[in-house]
């Protein structure tokens, strides 16, 4: 008897379009904030004290973003291994 | 012929299957990155190497679904047939590689059981729903599925980094090289997870098929080291190829795209390994190649070349299947057919490789199928947006 299980290839295609976007939209953020730091750190060199906040502040959350990019990705390959996240038996 | 003996040459040659999948798509992973300059081309077959390695140890699923769901009782078959299913998928494997026709290993492979094993048993040897469920389902969705993630990945990422003020020096999309480090990476591990599994699974088949296990509900770790060794030393074998080619016309994938493609690739491959989908790897990548095509301004789709890459792809399967089954009258008559089989297939594989060998290496016979998805894909900068849209609508 055919039986299609259409329930696991949902999974399939919310692991992609949902957990890919997701990594994708945290680096790029990590991306702009980058960008941002990079032009703080050029108009601080008339010595402005809120563009020096500015440049750490957006460099800061950046390396932040890249990092939760990076734990999706690891979060991601551990829940295909059996067993090592109860959940995802 | 001993029992035995034929298990020891079906290992040998799933082995040898592994090695040339993992020769085959080293590209896939590592020609985005080496290409754009985040990684010098030995440095990037190692890690693609190394994580097939990882990836093929990750999970069992995919095998497990070939050695117990999609034959029905492997303890029935003779190791001859396993033999001659693997030899017809090899034979058609590497007939289409040399002739420059758009194919799939995996689904060559299972063309070849399926046939083989077929022509033995007949229609109830193999479970036609599991083979559905498994293979075709996800073979027909996934690209899709993965063309789809691509494309909305891609659009996220150039629209978060445009440009806000006119005068705003860079996007910063550049910077995405690096990331491709870790998407590459990662394209090469799923890549593990799921074709490094076909073999030990046509393995564990053999191996219960020749009264060696008892059944094929789990995977021996010898078979699983040698699998994940086998790919593993094919990709960084494959990798010379890939060093010839740079240069020589690897299309234009600007680093933000690839990334969107690679993680929509990856995820996808991940997700399916996990619930045992044996997908065409190759199949995937080229959909996040479409899609993140697409998701670029002015990307529209060739629908001529897209149909061709297409129709190989539906091909492969009955192809391989016929081949399989002619070989399983071969190796029906006995220890001399089996021979026969073997010398043949052995012909061809030393005759394909001399042949290729001599052949000077070009961007037509080394770059791999996802050149040919990229070129399936034209950007019109000057494309009216109407225009656009409607070719958003036919995806």
């Amino acid at each position: 008897m055919i039986n299609i299980d259409w329930n696991h290839l949902l999974q399939v295609a919310l692991a992609a379009i949902v957990g890919g976007s997701t990594v994708v939209a945290l680096f790029s953020l990590g991306i702009r904030l980058l960008v941002n730091a990079g032009a703080a750190k050029l108009n601080s060199a008339s010595g402005s004290i809120s563009e020096i906040r500015k440049e750490a502040a957006n460099r800061a959350a950046a390396y932040v973003l890249f990092a939760l990019s990076f734990g999706a990705i690891i979060f991601g390959v551990l829940l295909i291994i059996p067993g090592l996240i109860p959940a995802a038996a | 012929m001993d029992a035995t003996v034929v298990v020891v040459l079906v290992v040998a040659l799933a082995l040898f299957f592994d090695f040339t999948n993992g020769f085959h798509d080293t590209a896939n992973a590592m020609a985005t990155p080496i290409a754009t300059g985040a990684l010098k081309p030995r440095t990037a077959v190692a890690i693609a190497s190394i994580m097939n390695l990882v990836g093929a140890f990750l999970s069992t699923a995919v095998a497990t679904m070939i050695s117990v769901s999609m034959i029905k009782d492997a303890s029935t078959l003779n190791p001859a047939i396993i033999f001659a299913g693997l030899t017809g998928a090899i034979l058609w494997n590497l007939t289409t590689w040399f002739l420059g026709l758009p194919s799939s290993s995996s689904h060559a492979l299972f063309g070849g059981l399926i046939g083989a094993v077929l022509a033995s048993a007949g229609l109830d040897g193999v479970d036609f729903g599991k083979i559905i469920d498994k293979v075709l389902i996800p073979a027909l969705f996934a690209p899709v599925i993965a063309g789809l993630a691509a494309l909305l990945a891609t659009r996220i990422a150039y629209a978060i980094t445009r440009r806000v003020k006119e005068d705003d020096l860079s996007t910063g999309r550049g910077s995405f090289r690096y990331g491709q480090i870790f998407s590459s990476s990662l394209v090469a591990l799923s890549h593990g997870t799921n074709d490094a599994q076909k073999t030990m699974g046509v393995i564990t088949l053999a191996l219960v098929a020749g009264g060696l296990q008892a059944d094929g509900g789990h995977v021996e770790l010898w078979v699983v080291i040698a699998a994940s060794l086998a790919i593993a030393v094919g990709t960084y074998s494959g990798g010379w190829r890939i060093i010839k080619t740079m240069g020589k016309g690897l299309s234009e994938v600007k680093p933000a795209q690839g990334l969107a493609a690679e993680i929509a690739t990856a995820a996808t491959i991940l997700a399916s390994s996990k619930l045992g989908f044996a997908l065409s790897t190759t199949q995937v990548a080229s959909g996040s190649i479409i899609g993140s095509g697409l998701g670029r301004k002015g990307g529209t789709v060739r629908w001529s070349k897209a149909g061709q890459i297409v129709l190989g792809w539906v091909f492969t399967l009955p192809a391989a299947a016929a081949v399989g089954a002619l070989s399983v009258l071969l190796v029906n008559l006995g220890s001399f057919g089996i021979i026969v089989d073997a010398i043949v297939t052995l012909a061809v594989i030393v005759a394909i490789f001399q042949i290729a060998r001599r052949n000077a290496v070009t961007h037509k016979n080394v770059a791999s199928e996802i050149e040919e998805a990229s070129e399936a894909i034209v950007l019109l900068k000057r494309k009216k947006k109407s225009d656009s849209k409607g070719s958003k609508g036919r995806k």
